[in-house]
Parts: C-alpha cells; structure tokens; sequence
C-alpha cells in the first residue's frame, strides 16, 4: 500500500517554513502544504483544486494553500465529502462554533498527540475524532492545520500522515538530524541501555539473535526471562512484545526448527532512530574496547556514517554521542 | 515568573490578551505573528528558537526529568543548534519558553521531590480537568484503579496508602472485572511508569503525578487536599504541627528552619517536634555519584 508521504518538503525546508512569518496566505512555501493537504485528504475537500466540492463547510479557512493531493486521496476525499453531504442535507448546517472553541480544540489536540508519541503509541485519526474533536469533525480540517503549525512553530514537530491506508499519523521532528538525542540522556534511560544491549548483540551477529542468546547476554545485567525486575518489570514482556509493538525489534520463529525457537531482529524504527555508528560506541564503552575491536562491523559502521552525511549535506557531524559528558 | 493575571482557561470570544492577536475568522495561526514582534500586550512574548524547540522535544519524550538532567538537556540543544551562543540561565530559559507556551495552555513546571526535595521539571497541561495524560496509556478498570489509590493518599494522615487496602477496593472498579493479582501487576506499572512511589508495601504519589495532576487533584478532592504552609501547594507527604494541625513539605521545612536553632512552628509558634531535615544540596548529590538510591531520605511519617 503506496504510503502517503507527502515529502516534497524536507525537514530543513519545514524548519525554515515554520521559522519564518506565518501569514495566512496561499502562497506559503512547500512547508506548510504537507499538513494541510493530509487534513484535506481525511477531514473532505473544500478548495477549489480538489474539484467540486458538496461539503458547505460553515467557517471556512480562507486561505487555501495550494493541494497536492494524488488520485487515491482525492477520492478519499471526495467520500468523506460525500459522506458530509449526507450528513449535513439531513439537517440544516450547524451553528460555526466560534473561533475560540476552534482554537481550543487545536490546543487539545496538540496534547493529545504529543501525548501518543510521548508514550511510543500510534496516533491514529478515528482516534483523534472521537477522542479530542468530537462534535467539531466538520470542522476537521481547520483544527488539525492550527495544530500542525503549532506544533512545527513552538515544538519543531511535523505532525505527518504516514499511512493513508491506516490513517495513522507520525510526529517527526521537522529539526536536524539528533541521534545524539537518543543517547544524550542515556546513562539515565535503563530502556535504551537494554535495547541497545540486545540490538548491538543483533549487530555484531550479523543476523537474527536467538533468543537464547540475548538471555546470555542479558544474564550479565543480571536479569533472567522468569524474574522480575525492580527497573524493566517482566523482561520478556518487555523484549518480546513491548519493543516489538514499537518496531525496534522484530520477534519471529525460527523457520524449520522443533521444538520452535525464536529470534531477534532489528525493527524498522531501530534501523531509522539509532545509527550503526551508535552501537558502535555503545560496545567500545560497555566491552571497554575500541570499535575498531570489531573491524568489519566498524567499516559498515563507517559507511553507515558516510551514506547518512552525503544524503543530507547539511547535517553536522555526530560526534561520540554515546560517551556523552 | 510573572504572569499575567486572568488565568482561565477557557477564553471566552476576545478575551485573549492583546499581544495574541485573534482576529476571528482566519484560520491561520496569527498568534505566532506575535512572536516577531513582541510589541504590546501584558509582557514580551519570548522568541522560540531550533534551541528551545529541541528542548521542549525532548522534555516531552523524558515526561520528568531531574533539575541537573535539565542541565544537561539544555547545553546539549545549545551545543546542536548554537554552539556559539552563550548558554542561558536555566530560569530564564525556562521562563522564556513558557512565555511562548502560555498561550497555548500548557507550562514547563518546576517541582521537587516531597521526601528530599530535588528539583524536578515536567511539561504540563494546565487545561486538563481530569487524568488526561494517563488515560491513553490505561484501560478504564486501570485508571479506576489508579483513581482509589489516589483517593486513599490524599484522605491518609501519612500520604501512603497501603497495598492491601488498594487491593482491597478491586471489586468497585469501573470497567473489565480485576483479579487482584492482576491488580498488584498494575499497581506496579503505575510505578514504572512513574505515577506512584512505593515504598515497603504501601504507595504514594511520585512527583510527577504531583507536578502534573495537582490542578486535577485540587478540583476534585477540594476539602480533602492538604496544602503546604510554606509554598501553598499540594501536600502529599510532609510534617505537621502537632498542635494546630498546619503542615509543611520536608524540603519546605528544611529551608523554613535551616537558619534556626530553636524551630517553632509558623502559625501556633509552638516548638516543633519533628527532626529538621538537610536542605538538598545539589553539589553534594553529584560527588555521591549518579545512583539515585536517596540514602539521606527520611521517613516521612513524621506527624
């Protein structure tokens, strides 16, 4: 399923956007249209651009930045609208709340969402209508802007649509590159040390872990698939279904192997949050080595390193973010 | 930090402070305008610059973080985004932001542990009117939960509520029916995830759940809330007179009386019975090392 990126900005531009004046006019630079035209996609069409439109939107937002919807969402779009027509023949139009509520309800649902990621949750948009919008869906669309661009002005957040298909949306940070953020703190987040633990273990094997393996080595911190732990709680809960419901880890059975047998991999958020380099310095600190102790990894980490900075020639390089003071 | 003086938090049609600049029908942010041009209004909105934006990120990701974690949060965005930049005092920093969060109803609070008062900061909603944070985490049996062993804290003498006693409500819980060996497994998340504090089998309130509820708290349970003498906030555990009845949080005590020989209580001036405890240093905590096991903490049942 084609996800619905709308990555036509990159985050520098989205910072810059954010950065400067906010005037509610169409000719806003690429930034703003991304958060725009996914409330468009979900909440009904209303520009011209869109096509003809059914859906009599009591208090329109004046300004309409230009849309670049493709087809699948524009007749995602022209459905909900259709759906609004339904609703909204049935019964004259409601009353336009007044601007304040409107406001109100942005501020809300930039708790709520920054909430959701706090927690590592998926933020998904029937969610945040019955949850936090409520009675104002109409008025979908215009709250859910406010709310991006407070969020991009005051936080340096892009509230994104990541999938259109499940409607969930994605807080991604509109700032530059920060694996050094991860591990800033990382003497004082027991979680990371363990995953970092169990996905540099994943790393130096060169494959999946299994799992007998990493409770070899989680036995060195002391912790033990049946105990619970004064920090972690039931450790293998945490391994085997916690990290694996955030994608940092991906827990599957060994193929063709009785009694079954399980293992570790690398989840897609691990691969996109914590560099090789990372866990290369995390190993040099726990094992008290040089990276370089582990040539081969170390040049995949080196190369890691260099991919990364030819992509986004604007990013600083990150230095031993690990050994932090 | 000053602020200005209607509070509400709902505003009703214009009452918005001048420097906000809601003009009603526009859809855009006009608000941030004011963010260039701090002119007008009641004071000088702050600027929010790549430093303060990752700041609030990552105060958000960490929800509570200790005053020299705070430190260290804030010269490692410095150091990212404006290495030649000199590092703001803490406060000001702080306050600058905050200048900028107002309006959106949300503040970057500064607590302190009740047993040996380390400073703690934490991003809040200052227009919640319930549980808000925890209620995305929890089912609804889990909240009710947590929401009897709130009301057993806040109606005890010590601020403790004791385990056996919460577990002893599960039948009354809203929601999917709860074991209490589900419970006691519960009751241990809310810790983890640093709601409640336990210490030898009972539970009380981790200053998180303070810095973040306290609002919530004082709406709710108006007669039964204790508030402190000294700084007037929530009271969870503390000393008290054992003559008037008025009481103090430790830190508070140990700042009120660390100049006196001869401690006498604040409102009755009679002698204070209860041992005077450490003003927190924070020097001393770092030559003690990063373990954050607090051996200088008393036992709080002091009344």
């Amino acid at each position: 399923m084609s996800e619905q990126s709308k990555d036509v900005c990159d985050p520098n531009s989205a910072a810059e956007a954010s950065n400067s004046e906010v005037h509610s006019s169409p000719g806003v630079p690429g930034g703003l249209s991304p958060p725009a035209s996914q409330a468009a996609t979900l909440a009904g069409p209303e520009s011209p651009p869109l096509g003809p439109t059914d859906v009599p939107l009591a208090s329109p937002p004046p300004e309409a930045p230009s849309e670049e919807g493709d087809p699948k969402a524009l007749q995602q779009a022209a459905e909900e609208g259709r759906a609004h027509q339904a609703l909204s023949t049935a019964q004259p139009g409601p009353a336009p709340p007044a601007p304040a509520q409107l406001v109100q309800k942005a501020h809300e649902l930039m708790w709520y969402v920054l909430v959701k990621d706090q927690k590592r949750m998926i933020i998904w948009f029937p969610d945040m209508v019955k949850d936090v919008i409520g009675s104002y869906k109409k008025w979908c669309r215009s709250i859910l802007r406010r709310t991006s661009l407070i969020l991009a002005r005051v936080f340096g957040l892009h509230l994104r649509l990541t999938s259109l298909h499940t409607m969930e949306f994605s807080l991604v940070k509109a700032l530059e590159p920060e694996e050094l953020d991860r591990v800033a703190l990382s003497n004082r987040m027991p979680m990371t040390g363990l995953l970092l633990m169990i996905l540099s273990l994943i790393y130096v094997k060169g494959r999946g872990a299994r799992e007998s393996a990493v409770w070899n080595v989680l036995r060195i911190l002391g912790l033990r698939p049946w105990k619970k732990h004064s920090t972690f709680g039931d450790v293998r809960k945490l391994i085997t279904e916690e990290f694996v419901q955030q994608n940092y880890l991906k827990y599957q059975r060994v193929p063709h192997v009785e009694p079954p047998e399980y293992e570790f991999f690398w989840g897609s958020r691990a691969s996109r949050e914590i560099t090789k380099m990372q866990i290369m310095e995390f190993l040099a600190r726990v094992f008290k080595k040089d990276p370089q102790a582990w040539p081969s990894r170390y040049r995949e980490a080196l190369e890691e390193a260099r991919a990364l900075r030819e992509a986004d020639p604007t990013a600083h390089c990150p230095r031993s973010s690990v050994s932090e003071d | 930090m000053g602020a200005p003086s209607p509070r509400s938090p709902r505003p009703e049609g214009a009452a918005a402070p001048a420097f906000l600049l809601w003009p009603p029908a526009v859809g855009a942010a006009p608000g941030y305008r004011a963010l260039s041009h701090p002119q007008g209004g009641t004071r000088r909105a702050g600027v929010m610059t790549d430093v303060h934006r990752r700041f609030l990120q990552l105060l958000m990701t960490h929800g509570v973080l200790e005053e020299w974690d705070v430190r260290r949060l804030q010269k490692h965005c410095y150091r990212v985004h404006d290495r030649t930049g000199a590092v703001e005092e803490l406060e000001d920093f702080i306050n600058n932001i905050n200048s900028v969060l107002e309006s959106l109803y949300i503040e970057i609070k500064k607590g302190a542990t009740e047993d040996d008062g380390r400073p703690v900061y934490a991003l809040v909603n200052l227009a919640t009117t319930s549980v808000s944070k925890m209620a995305s985490d929890f089912a609804e049996n889990e909240l009710d939960l947590f929401r009897k062993a709130l009301e057993l804290i806040i109606d005890s003498d010590t601020g403790f509520a004791s385990s056996t006693n919460i577990l002893n409500l599960v039948d009354q819980l809203k929601g999917k029916k709860m074991r209490k060996k589900e419970a006691e497994q519960v009751l241990q998340k809310f810790v983890q995830n640093k709601w409640l504090i336990e210490k030898e089998g009972e539970f009380t309130l981790h200053s998180r759940a303070i810095l973040e509820m306290e609002q919530y708290i004082r709406e709710t349970y108006p007669d039964a809330v204790k508030i402190c003498n000294i700084c007037h906030s929530l009271l969870i555990q503390g000393q008290s007179c054992e003559t008037c009845g008025i009481r103090m949080h430790l830190p508070c005590v140990a700042k009120y009386f660390q100049p006196s020989l001869e401690p006498r209580c604040p409102h009755c001036n009679d002698y204070w019975p209860h041992e005077i405890p450490e003003v927190f240093d924070p020097e001393k905590e770092r030559e003690a090392g990063p373990s954050k096991v607090s051996k200088r903490s008393l036992r709080s049942r002091q009344h």
